[in-house]
């Protein structure tokens, strides 16, 4: 899962186009509600399930991305 | 011109007070010996006020806001530092085990809470929020309860666990009572999922100061004589020239009456000419909630770190909130709801008391025995009957909901649950109110004053 799905992801929970692979999602108004979203989101796509502390420790599509490939490796 | 108005509610109260400025002559007929209706509230120390009843707000509510602004009244923010409790346990577990987690975020699957608020938002959102009624797919969305719509559509125990918590905490429902179309709408007139859930940034980021109660109270005042308390409206009449309220005192004439009651009760009052359709129907729940406060001499959770925040899934306390006003005693409110609420308000106070400080001192180990306890059974308020506000049961929307607002000849509508915008909190209480007093004025502008 790419850097730009994530955004795209974060972009359409965050309900902003104002997003980047550095934006980092808790900074853009994402809360811990919407946060489940975006795990929700992943694991429909790439059968991955992260934790909330994961998307905490990774809060920008980039670092999602990388946390993301480290676990499917 | 004179208008009668039903309620000293919020709703009531600002209709009247459109009207008065309007320079119509008004007279607003209340059956409680006092104001403020669901808003309402208890000293729990001396200049502390703690919310029986409504309490928090935020920033979207720009109509409460303006009227806090122009009678003087403060928003304090809600405290939520440090760290939340959660006991939550699956229904076959023995001993409730609490648990720290920082921020607000439970300790349970957040990939199945995100399937959850997934599914609830694409309901949310495909309603027709200022017409439930002509929702795409209406007729299901409304013939089926939440609680049937769980049961089909989430499958992770996490999520099964925790959907009846969260819809006790937006909307003091239990998953039984209300159908899907009037969840989706409840959420949605609100301002969506996120919004409604939130503290900071949300529909809980503050409170009033000194007490919502305070509003009712300084617009009663400035309303003065106008506001006749210990009136219950029994009976409507409406004639040629005019509308007759009766109440256990007496009769009041006038050009036109703005009913600002709940549904529920608005339908125990008789109206000559009868009403077209009901405004509620037997599946119609009151809503279901009993506020508790625990009083300690200052807010003692913080000291150990803790926000006051917890949710739980055995009762009583379902959620607890830290609402200490600004350098006083501090005020752990918890929120008993849903089916818990029914069995609670039924337990003798000494039981209620027990039950509640166990419960605290689990979740906040340490926490003392309070200096001051106080239950608010609104299950049992007979000039209430919805709270946090009516609960829309399977078929109400299509049957009652085009009527809400319709003026029946003279008779006009408030209340918050006529208004489809922030629809059960102060916000629409206010929006009603001003709606009302516009539809009225613009009705009947000629007529005369009635003596
Ligand atoms: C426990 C609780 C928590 C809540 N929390 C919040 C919150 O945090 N934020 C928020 O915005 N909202 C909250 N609400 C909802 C909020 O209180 C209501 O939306 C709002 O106060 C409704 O105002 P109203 O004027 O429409 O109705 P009401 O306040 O119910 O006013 C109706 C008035 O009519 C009177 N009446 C009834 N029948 C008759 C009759 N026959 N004759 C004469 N008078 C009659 C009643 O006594 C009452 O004074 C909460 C409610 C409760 C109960």
């Amino acid at each position: 899962m790419s850097a730009d799905d994530i955004v795209e992801i974060f972009r359409r929970v965050l309900e902003t186009d104002d997003i980047t692979a550095d934006s980092d999602f808790f900074l853009l108004g994402g809360d811990s509600l919407l946060g489940t979203r975006v795990l929700s989101a992943v694991a429909r796509t790439r059968g991955v399930e992260l934790s909330f502390e994961d998307l905490l420790d990774a809060p920008t599509p980039d670092a999602l991305a990388k946390k993301i490939a480290g676990v499917t490796r | 011109m004179k208008v009668l108005v039903v309620g000293a509610g919020l709703a009531g109260l600002t209709a009247a007070t459109d009207l008065a400025a309007r320079g119509v002559d008004v007279q607003v007929l209340e059956a409680r010996d006092r104001v403020g209706g669901r808003m309402h509230g208890i000293e729990v120390a001396q200049d502390d006020w703690a919310d029986a009843g409504a309490a928090y707000l935020g920033e979207r509510h720009t109509e409460l806001l303006a009227l806090m602004a122009e009678t003087d009244l403060k928003a304090v923010p809600t405290a939520m530092e440090g760290a939340s409790r959660f006991a939550l346990t699956a229904p076959d577990a023995t001993a409730p085990d609490a648990r720290s987690v920082p921020g607000r975020f439970p300790p349970l699957s957040g990939v199945a809470l995100g399937e959850l608020f997934d599914l609830l938002d694409e309901v949310t959102r495909t309603v027709r929020v200022d017409a439930p009624w002509l929702t795409p797919d209406a007729e299901r969305l409304d013939s089926i309860t939440a609680a049937e719509w769980a049961e089909e559509n989430l499958r992770h125990p996490d999520a099964r666990l925790f959907f009846p918590l969260f819809l006790g905490e937006m909307m003091a429902a239990a998953p039984a009572d209300v159908s899907v179309l009037h969840m989706a709408f409840y959420l949605r007139s609100g301002g969506g999922l996120r919004y409604l859930n939130a503290f900071a940034g949300g529909a809980q980021e503050s409170r009033i100061d000194g007490g919502a109660h305070r509003l009712c109270e300084v617009l009663a005042a400035r309303l003065g004589d106008r506001v006749r308390l210990g009136e219950p409206v029994l009976a409507v009449e409406q004639d040629g020239d005019g509308v007759t309220v009766r109440t256990a005192g007496g009769a009041h004439r006038g050009d036109a009456v703005i009913v600002a009651v709940p549904p529920v009760l608005a339908d125990r009052i008789g109206f000559r000419p009868a009403l077209p359709e009901p405004r509620s129907s037997d599946r119609t729940a009151p809503g279901c909630a009993v506020k508790v406060h625990l009083i300690h001499p200052s807010p003692l959770w913080r000291e150990m770190g803790l926000s006051g925040w917890s949710v739980s899934s055995d009762g009583p306390l379902l959620s607890t909130v830290d609402d200490s006003p600004p350098g006083g005693v501090g005020v752990l409110t918890g929120f008993v709801t849903g089916e818990e609420a029914k069995r609670y308000a039924a337990l003798p106070l000494a039981e209620q008391r027990a039950a509640a400080v166990a419960q605290a001192a689990l979740l906040f180990p340490g926490l003392p025995e309070p200096i001051g306890f106080h239950v608010t059974n609104w299950l049992d308020e007979p000039y209430s009957r919805g709270c946090y506000a009516a609960l829309f049961g399977p078929g109400d929307w299509i049957a009652q909901g085009p009527g809400l607002t319709r003026p029946h000849g003279r008779v006009h509508w408030a209340g918050t649950e006529t208004s489809t915008e922030f629809f059960g909190l102060m916000e629409g209480a206010i929006r009603s109110g001003r709606r009302a007093a516009a539809e009225a004025a613009h009705d009947h502008p000629t007529s005369g004053s009635a003596l």
